[in-house]
């Protein structure tokens, strides 16, 4: 093993990812999307690609390209990727959401941006999947986060082929009419394989590592960790079988996501036990505030799941769902993303600027980089929030639902200027700081990988 | 034995200040297996016998009469391995490491203390010795700073597959 240096660009994407966030969230306390509009309003897709391209996925693709060589314990392969990707996935981005606009009529110009933005956002995509992919072959077989991460990868290529399918259809590009038959049916699909299969999957990959690391707890491979493994794969498989139903037979549709929607929840029972093991075998007591805050998002992933299962259970409607999506993606995803950014932020920049001189002079801990007591307060209302919020969007109050918008969007600000202060070492004290060590750069780790 | 002893003169390298290591390391990647190795420098290179007894070379010093020293090294057995890369050194099993002269546990530290902690031991302590450590997982980042500081270091998981046993051989790269 020749071990890990830092992600050069890691920084770089929860940057880009947390502005992202803020965007979408200011949207909604505008009243933009959802229930203001349609479920399948432009508008709201607009806001639903920020939050899960814009913010989750560059959040992902930024701890991944961290993650997966500390997972392998070799160093990145196509090292030249982050950049470049960042930049495809972003201009995809923007491109995709003006061509949303141009379907909800606010942008008047002619050229297919939807398609434009999706053949960008497919490059970008390949160009991550290759070099997290080529990471991974180097260990076989791969460890237990990595076969989530894989399996997450296979969701995302069908999330992204069906999003280019979408978008040649709403551009006017399919005059064969090829796509029509997907277009309005495979979107559930679409939204499964994204929410429940990319994005779901590597944070299941992720926290089986990255919760007993931090807690210490033992993270050897759990029956539970490999049964889940295996629901999910039924589930993703049944979700493309789904995508190819729609083609052949939509009236097989709904029994493939039932299926899949089975797998799924056999899933969460098994990774809710690898959880509890991690929680209950920790040998460090006291939890760090991401581990707790990790700990609520855990809850609103059941919840939402549970939320999920019984409304399609009563018949689907949007509130419901649009309730139990808002869950999954705020509470757990995205409470998720804050909470581990609030711990990875600080130990990468520890590693940055004290790594070099570790051992030779006293050093803060990673743990003096932030001040626990005044970040707590901004995810707690951040949790508040998105509870609240969930509650607004079943009881149909369009209202509430942005007033609890806005708190969400507080304590994410009050979060992301925490991060801000451990990443400018703002708060480490005065007694503490070496004085030879100066503030890292903001979004680039300089400490070349090794 | 195949054949002469094969000689290097750092002398030379050192009264202009340079670092020899360089060389000796490579001098030694070119032996062939069996052959000895005669060493002027000097003075006495104390870590270089351990990192030489390492790869399973004795060593013999002898002072001159004008100060310098002369040293040979003669492969302990026939088949002794040419050296190996350095990178090699991160392997369990191709190593004869003098024993461990100090032992920490340090598995029930957050990361990244265990690192902090084995490389603050380190610093104290003299070129050519063992530092043992137990950790609870492979220490990935450790690992570059090991070696960006010229540490050997070998590591595996226990059978039991719960610890993990590093070794560290202090200055074994020599930076």
């Amino acid at each position: 093993m020749i071990g890990v240096g830092l992600s050069r660009w890691t920084l770089a994407y929860f940057a880009v990812a947390l502005a992202f966030f803020v965007v979408a969230q200011t949207l909604m306390v505008l009243g933009f999307g959802f229930p203001g509009f349609a479920l399948q309003a432009p508008e709201t897709l607009v806001l639903v690609h920020l939050v899960a391209v814009g913010w989750l996925t560059l959040l992902i693709c930024g701890a991944l390209f961290q993650f997966v060589p500390v997972l392998v314990g070799a160093p990145l392969r196509q090292a030249w990727v982050p950049l470049p990707a960042l930049g495809l996935l972003t201009t995809g981005l923007l491109l995709l959401v003006s061509g949303f606009l141009q379907l909800g009529g606010y942008v008047i110009w002619s050229m297919p941006m939807l398609a434009i933005g999706a053949l960008l956002l497919l490059g970008g995509f390949c160009l991550v999947a290759l070099s997290v992919l080529a990471t991974f072959l180097q260990t076989m077989p791969p460890a237990l986060p990595a076969r989530y991460v894989i399996l997450a990868l296979l969701a995302l290529s069908g999330t992204v082929g069906l999003g280019v399918v979408f978008a040649f259809g709403l551009s006017g590009l399919d005059e064969e009419g090829l796509f029509a038959p997907f277009i309005g049916a495979a979107v559930p699909m679409h939204a499964a394989l994204g929410i429940g299969g990319w994005l779901t999957l590597t944070a299941i990959g992720v926290t089986h590592r990255l919760l007993p690391m931090f807690m210490l707890a033992p993270d050897k491979p759990s029956l539970p960790g490999k049964i889940g493994w295996w629901a999910a794969l039924v589930a993703i498989l049944a979700i493309l079988a789904a995508v190819v139903f729609a083609g052949v037979y939509p009236d097989l549709i709904a029994l493939a996501l039932l299926l899949a929607l089975g797998a799924g929840l056999v899933l969460l029972v098994f990774y809710g036990l690898d959880i509890r093991r991690y929680y209950r075998l920790r040998r460090r007591k006291i939890l760090e505030t991401n581990s707790r805050m990790a700990a609520l998002a855990l809850f609103c992933l059941f919840v939402a799941a549970v939320m999920l299962a019984i409304s399609l259970g009563m018949g689907a409607r949007s509130a419901s769902i649009a309730a139990s999506v808002y869950l999954a993606v705020f509470g757990w995803l995205s409470g998720l993303g804050l909470s581990q950014a609030y711990k990875i932020v600080p130990f990468m920049t520890w590693l940055e600027c004290y790594g070099p001189v570790m051992g030779r002079m006293p050093t803060p801990r990673v743990q003096d980089l932030v001040i626990e007591k005044q970040a707590l307060p901004w995810f707690l209302l951040y949790f508040a929030g998105v509870g609240a919020g969930t509650v607004s969007l079943l009881a149909g109050t369009p209202l509430m639902v942005r007033l609890c918008a806005a708190l969400v969007l507080t304590g994410s600000l009050g979060i992301i200027h925490q991060i801000y202060r451990a990443r400018l070492l703002k708060d480490v004290p005065e007694t503490l700081h070496p004085a030879a060590i100066k503030p890292p750069r903001l979004f680039v780790s300089t400490l070349p990988a090794t | 034995m195949s054949s002469e002893p094969f000689e290097l003169d750092v002398r030379p390298v050192l009264r202009d200040g340079g670092e020899p290591f360089e060389l000796i390391m490579q001098a030694i990647g070119k032996l062939a297996p069996g052959q000895a190795f005669r060493l002027l420098a000097t003075f006495r290179p104390d870590p270089l016998f351990a990192v030489l007894g390492a790869r399973g070379y004795a060593h013999a010093a002898r002072e001159l009469a004008d100060g310098d020293w002369e040293i040979m090294f003669t492969p302990t057995n026939a088949d002794a391995k040419p050296a190996a890369r350095p990178e090699a050194v991160s392997t369990l099993d191709d190593a004869d490491w003098p024993a461990p002269l100090e032992e920490m546990d340090v598995r029930d530290l957050p990361p990244p203390e265990p690192m902090v902690q084995i490389l603050g031991r380190i610093e104290a302590m003299r070129p050519g010795t063992v530092l043992a450590a137990r950790l609870d997982r492979e220490p990935m980042f450790l690992f570059p700073e090991l070696a960006k500081r010229g540490h050997g270091w070998q590591g595996a998981f226990t059978v039991s597959d719960d610890i993990y046993e590093l070794r560290i051989l202090v200055d074994g790269l020599r930076r």
